[in-house]
């Protein structure tokens, strides 16, 4: 399977969804109800992808051709899609927050024969997590429902997605974000800032060897934001800078990937950088590591596995799920003369979604200070880490 | 304690026939109790423990009006996550084929698992290692297939079915192929229904349960449980018209509801058994009373107290009670399995479906028993352990002062016969109480009571007149008898009032059903004209939702003979303000009027009315809605509709003896209107009258094929299928009686014998004069046949008033219905022969030991 997920949250919903279906699968060993599985195509992907299809989803190719704010929507013709807000907020008195929001969708027969409203076509989910940086307090929220009676769903054509009452959806150009959970919660407006940046070849981000294996990936990656955060019920006004990421795709990662690391990193020198790789099961990274590196009037430059190197640095043992995150990572872009450390503002930023996706991993707010060209740089980011908690990725793959 | 030992206990043990048939008597009256009681019980419990499995921790749960509730309307209610957790649900039942070729029908519960999970337990038996719930996804993984099923563990193991083993789901007419993919453990909720569960995706259960578009309910689990209160409050003004809010015990108590009148009238049969019980301890006492007089003489000059005496008859009682109510409470239990067999058809036919099974006997049923049965006899006890406490010294020297026989005519007896039945002519004119009829029964109780004080006035009246008939009849063995008799009418009194008691509730009760019978025979005569009727081969209660799909449907009505087609569709519908579930039906009235035959009650010209209610907001109602609910033509009825209340204006009242639930009925377009399009639950079809409807009938089953599950009965067999169902209804009211002609029978063949033994010295004389084993044989069956005949003749009298009681009273409170009077001459000349027969043969024994007599005993 291919592995890596180009997004940051790309990878973790790539995950997310082979959970659900691996579950499934193990769960009672039938494929039909599933068509999802053989769509995912996580073994015999070669042969689908000849037409173009698998399981009757259609596979990312090259050549799609974008237009905003069409393709904010959702594209149902492909198996999982997912929109990824993550950012950096801050209260007028500096009290600082992060957040972020996720809306997935995973196809799991496109078209039932149940003429039912409950007939589940896809499922949906959804994580809200906020980190307090100053307590240090790591709070998150889930959903997981079926479209139903429109308790969830995307719109296709225009940026409309739920998940129950929480929703993201277009205001002109900028984007209302609102998802609140009994006390927790972020009510936001994301400005367009710096508008949508394509990833891989244009916006085609390849995950495997597989014809197919690829998702397409863009981003926005610094999106001025404004609102208000509440946690315990308290409601704060709060502005900041926000990354979305938005991602679909029907096959994606491959059996030797065991996890990946995903950074989306804003900083102070105008520049943004998008990088990720994915873990290989022999401890190797995986070639089909990438990045993005975007300059401040968006021109962006993609980055290949050979561009850059991520070290893990200092560690930290969840105690809950006794995983073993690296929080703080070296990153050096020889080719550009950037060296930058990369650390985790809290350390607890571990979440459990057996509610809705089902995994458990390392996603959270992190500060940046380095150099550039010679000159220091510092900034603000969010780091994603998978495949490090409960059962390793492999085990779970690796059972197929 | 010794005395009474002495006194009581060793006389008991002297003549243990009698205590014996008393106690079995007793036995018998407490078990039938105990009997009806739980399984009244268990039919509500079997429905309640089903409903507490399905509501699991639901808190609240949002209901439509008939036919549920709309799902877009759920989108309207997202405001509802504010007060906790919303569940959809669709709650039905159906019956599952297993590979073993079992039938056994299921609840089945439709569920989104992604929302239900906090509601109820989902452990399932592939998942337990570890002891860990499945998480949602993977419980959608299970369900998510239209062709997965999770059944119970138990369920399981009983038909011998495994994961991924095929079964098929019957629902409607059709016989759904699915396969298990899990299986529950055999732990709380599935072990209380006892494993006939069934759940399956929601989207599954739409499809095959023909839902589409609908939820039966919306269940509601409160974040803050202790604001149920508030909640419940506050949900109710937000709701949209045509939705309501409550708990879901609600259901149950509708069903309890439902059930009120039929389990009423059940306990009340039931205790005409133990009545019989009491009187046989009355008659006990009193023969102990009458045959120790001189002992009491004894005691008393000795000593003894009044308040002693009185002690020790009572304590006598008291001793047989207690063994009636040990004895009775298990042999009850026992009788209520049978009795479950017997009533649970009935309830599932006419009522509600739920599988009873009889609940273990617990500390409460064993206290109950020793409640009814101690205090009772203890009343029954006191009247002769009173008269034994005023025996005097004296009659410890006066020999044989009870056999002095009375010459003048008993007056107290005549006094309280009159007191007795102007009392129950007085309180059958009272209303009902709460839809019970109290009153009624108190009126056929006290007819009960005066016709025993009743029977002392026939022994008497049988002494002075009875002689020469029976010398004429049966020669010197009648004269002989009738002297005897004649001798102990006090004596017998007791005895034969009970018999008398139960041969008249016989009496009556043939009476009402050969009435009932008879009406519903000429009901259906009249009402019945369709030649074919289709129903789904479920055995669903009526106002069940199994429909017939439209494919047959198509096939039925393109066949050429079939020239009118009436589809009938039913729903339940909480009515007024104490919910009562009464059925709403919608049929084609155009079709029912051209071809159909309702019988109007009123107005005269019925059909003329109902033809107006065609095209507006108008109902034709059973006269038992009407009775219940009293409502009459020309008023207007409020009923729930997903649009919120409407008012329908009654025009006609019809004679239906189908439920006594109340059914009200609009025309199909007027359903539609409000209801939205409903498929069929059952079809009636008209035939070309040149048409065979044996043929027609064959040549539509081969067009459906046989994968279709479709009933379809021609007119005979409906209307024998009818008086089937009627017969079945009454068998256990059979049952329960011919119980309590047993106690009674017991008590006379008791009282019989405790004669003979007392006369020994005579009849040794007897045989000293020259009478023959085979004459004093004979003579002690005559007094035994007699007695069945006296009672048994007053039995029928005293049963054609009980019968009216039931017919014109206690029927027309409970049921509503009108039942038109009928003798069933024929049952009662045979009952007559039989119970005459009967007690003549209970004299057998008696005859035997007094025959066995020999005249050395004469001394």
């Amino acid at each position: 399977m291919r592995t890596r997920s180009d997004g940051m949250g790309g990878g973790l919903s790539v995950d997310c969804c082979t959970g659900v279906v691996f579950r499934a699968l193990k769960g009672c060993r039938w494929t039909l109800g599933l068509a999802v599985v053989s769509g995912m195509g996580l073994l015999g992907a070669g042969q689908e992808l000849v037409l173009g299809t698998a399981g009757g989803w259609r596979q990312a190719e090259p050549g799609y051709s974008w237009e905003f704010p069409r393709d904010h929507g959702s594209h149902p013709d492909y198996r999982v899609e997912w929109w990824y807000y993550t950012g950096n907020l801050e209260t007028a008195d500096h009290r600082r927050f992060g957040y972020q929001v996720t809306f997935f969708r995973v196809g799991v027969d496109p078209a039932p024969d149940n003429p039912s409203r409950w007939a589940v076509r896809d499922l949906f989910m959804a994580h809200l997590a906020v980190t307090d940086i100053e307590t240090g307090r790591h709070l998150m929220a889930e959903r997981l429902n079926r479209g139903g009676v429109g308790w969830a769903g995307a719109e296709p054509g225009t940026l409309s997605v739920w998940n129950g009452d929480w929703a993201v959806d277009l205001d002109g150009e900028a984007q209302r974000l609102v998802a609140v959970d009994r006390g927790l919660g972020v009510e936001l407006r994301l400005e367009s800032g710096r508008g949508v940046t394509l990833h891989g070849v244009a916006g085609l981000s390849r995950k495997g060897e597989g014809q197919g294996n690829a998702s397409q990936y863009y981003s926005m990656t610094r999106m001025p934001t404004s609102g208000r955060l509440s946690v315990d019920g308290t409601w704060m006004a709060v502005t900041g800078t926000s990354w979305m990421d938005h991602e679909f795709g029907t096959t994606f990662l491959e059996s030797s990937q065991v996890g990946w690391d995903w950074f989306s990193l804003q900083l102070d020198n105008g520049l943004d950088l998008m990088l990720f790789q994915l873990r290989r099961s022999d401890g190797g990274v995986d070639s089909y590591s990438a990045g993005t590196r975007v300059e401040p009037l968006g021109q962006s430059t993609s980055l290949g596995a050979g561009e850059f190197t991520l070290m893990p640095m200092r560690r930290w043992v969840s105690p809950s799920s006794g995983a073993n995150y690296p929080i703080e990572w070296r990153i050096e872009l020889p080719d550009w003369r950037t060296s930058l450390t990369v650390e985790a503002m809290v350390e607890a930023q571990e979440l459990y979604t057996e509610a809705s996706t089902g995994v458990t991993y390392w996603e959270g707010a992190v500060s940046v200070s380095g150099l550039t060209a010679g000159l220091p740089v510092n900034g603000v980011g969010y780091l994603e880490m998978t495949g490090y908690a409960g059962r390793p990725m492999s085990e779970v793959f690796g059972s197929w | 304690m010794s005395l009474f030992l002495k006194f009581i206990v060793r006389a008991v043990l002297r003549d243990p026939v009698r205590g014996v048939v008393t106690i079995a008597g007793l036995t018998l009256g407490v078990a039938v109790v105990v009997a009806i009681r739980l399984a009244n019980v268990s039919s509500v419990q079997g429905f309640e423990a089903a409903l507490e499995v399905v509501a699991g921790k639901t808190s609240l749960e949002i209901v439509g009006a008939g036919v549920g509730v709309p799902e877009t309307q759920l989108a309207e209610l997202g405001w509802l996550r504010q007060y906790g957790r919303v569940s959809p649900v669709i709650d039905r039942t159906a019956q599952l084929e297993t590979l073993d070729g079992s039938v056994s029908l299921l609840r089945v519960l439709g569920v989104d698992v992604l929302r239900d999970q906090p509601f109820r337990e989902y452990r399932l038996l592939r998942f337990s290692e570890g002891d860990q719930e499945p998480s949602p996804q993977e419980l959608l993984a299970v369900l998510l297939d239209p062709t997965s099923v999770v059944l119970t563990e138990r369920f399981a193991v009983r038909h011998g079915v495994n994961l991924e083993t095929p079964v098929r789901l019957r629902v409607g007419d059709t016989a759904h192929p699915m396969v298990v993919r899990g299986l529950l453990l055999d732990e709380g909720p599935a072990r209380v229904v006892d494993g006939h569960l069934a759940v399956l995706d929601i989207a599954t259960a739409q499809w095959l349960f023909d839902r589409l578009g609908w939820l039966d309910r919306v269940e509601v689990q409160l974040f803050v449980p202790d604001g149920i209160d508030i909640a419940e409050r506050e949900i109710a003004a937000r709701l949209p018209k045509g939705l309501r809010i409550q708990r879901p015990a609600q259901r149950g108590r509708q069903v309890e509801r439902m059930l009120a009148a039929f389990h009423f009238n059940l306990a009340a049969l039931s205790y005409i058994a133990l009545v019989v019980g009491l009187f046989l301890v009355y008659n006990t006492v009193a023969v102990s009373v009458i045959s120790r007089r001189h002992e009491i003489g004894v005691l008393r000059s000795l000593g003894a107290r009044r308040s002693l005496i009185l002690g020790f008859f009572l304590g006598e009682a008291a001793v047989m009670a207690v063994l009636g109510a040990v004895l009775g409470t298990p042999a009850g239990w026992l009788l209520a399995q049978g009795a479950v067999r017997l009533t649970s058809p009935t309830v599932n036919t006419l009522y509600v479906t739920s599988s009873a099974t009889v609940p273990q006997l617990g500390f409460e049923d064993w206290l109950l028993a020793g409640l009814i049965a101690v205090p009772l006899s203890l009343i029954a006890a006191a009247i002769p352990a009173a008269e034994a406490a005023r025996v005097t010294p004296l009659a410890a020297v006066r020999d044989a002062e009870h056999q002095v026989n009375h010459r003048e005519f008993p007056r107290k007896p005549v006094v309280a016969a009159a007191l007795f039945l102007g009392l129950g002519a007085w309180m059958s004119t009272l209303e009902a109480v709460g839809g019970l009829p109290l009153f009624g029964l108190g009126a056929a109780l006290a007819v009960v009571f005066g016709a025993a004080a009743l029977v002392p006035i026939l022994l008497e009246l049988m002494r002075r007149f009875g002689r020469g008939m029976l010398t004429s009849w049966c020669g010197v063995e009648g004269l002989l008898a009738h002297a005897n008799l004649s001798a102990a009418v006090a004596r017998l009194a007791v005895s034969v009032a009970a018999l008398v008691i139960s041969l008249a509730m016989l009496a009556a009760i043939a009476i009402m059903i050969g009435s009932f019978r008879e009406t519903v025979t000429y009901w259906v005569g009249q009402t019945l004209q369709a030649d074919l009727f289709v129903a789904t081969a479920d055995r669903a209660p009526i106002g069940s939702t199994a429909t017939i799909s439209a494919a047959v449907e198509r096939d039925i009505r393109t066949h050429p003979d079939v020239v009118a087609v009436d589809g009938f569709r039913s729903v339940d519908l909480p009515y007024g303000p104490g919910g009562d579930l009464i059925i709403l039906g919608a049929g084609d009235f155009g079709v029912l009027l051209d071809y159909g035959g309702l019988a109007f009650k009123v107005p005269a010209e019925g059909a003329a009315a109902m033809r107006t209610a065609v095209g507006r907001d108008a109902v034709v109602v059973t006269e038992s809605f009407s009775l219940k609910h009293e409502v009459g033509v020309g008023e207007a009825i409020s009923l729930d509709t997903p649009h919120g209340p409407r008012q329908f204006r009654v025009v006609a009242i019809y004679y239906d003896y189908s439920s006594d639930r109340g059914l009200v009925v609009m025309d199909k377009a007027t359903f539609a209107r409000h209801f939205g399009r409903q498929r069929p639950t059952g079809l009636t079809l008209y035939l070309d009258p040149t048409a065979n409807a044996e043929e027609v009938r064959a040549e539509l089953l081969a067009a459906i094929g046989p994968d279709r599950r479709i009933f379809i009965r021609t007119n005979a067999t409906l209307r024998a299928e009818v008086l089937r169902i009627f017969d079945s209804t009454f068998a256990i009211t059979y049952a329960l009686e011919a119980i309590a002609i047993i106690v009674a029978i017991l008590g006379v063949a008791a009282t019989l014998l405790t004669l003979v033994l007392e006369r020994r010295r005579e009849l040794a004389i007897l045989r000293l004069v020259g009478a023959g084993r085979e004459q004093i044989r004979r003579m002690v069956v005559v007094e035994a046949a007699i007695l069945g005949l006296l009672s048994q003749g007053t039995g029928l009298v005293v049963g054609v008033v009980l019968s009216l009681i039931l017919i014109y009273v206690i029927n027309v409170q409970s049921f509503g219905w009108t039942i038109q009077f009928h003798l069933p001459l024929g049952f009662l000349a045979q009952s007559t022969i039989l119970i005459t027969v009967t007690a003549a043969l209970a004299g057998l024994y008696p005859a035997r030991v007094a025959a066995q007599i020999v005249g050395e005993r004469a001394r």
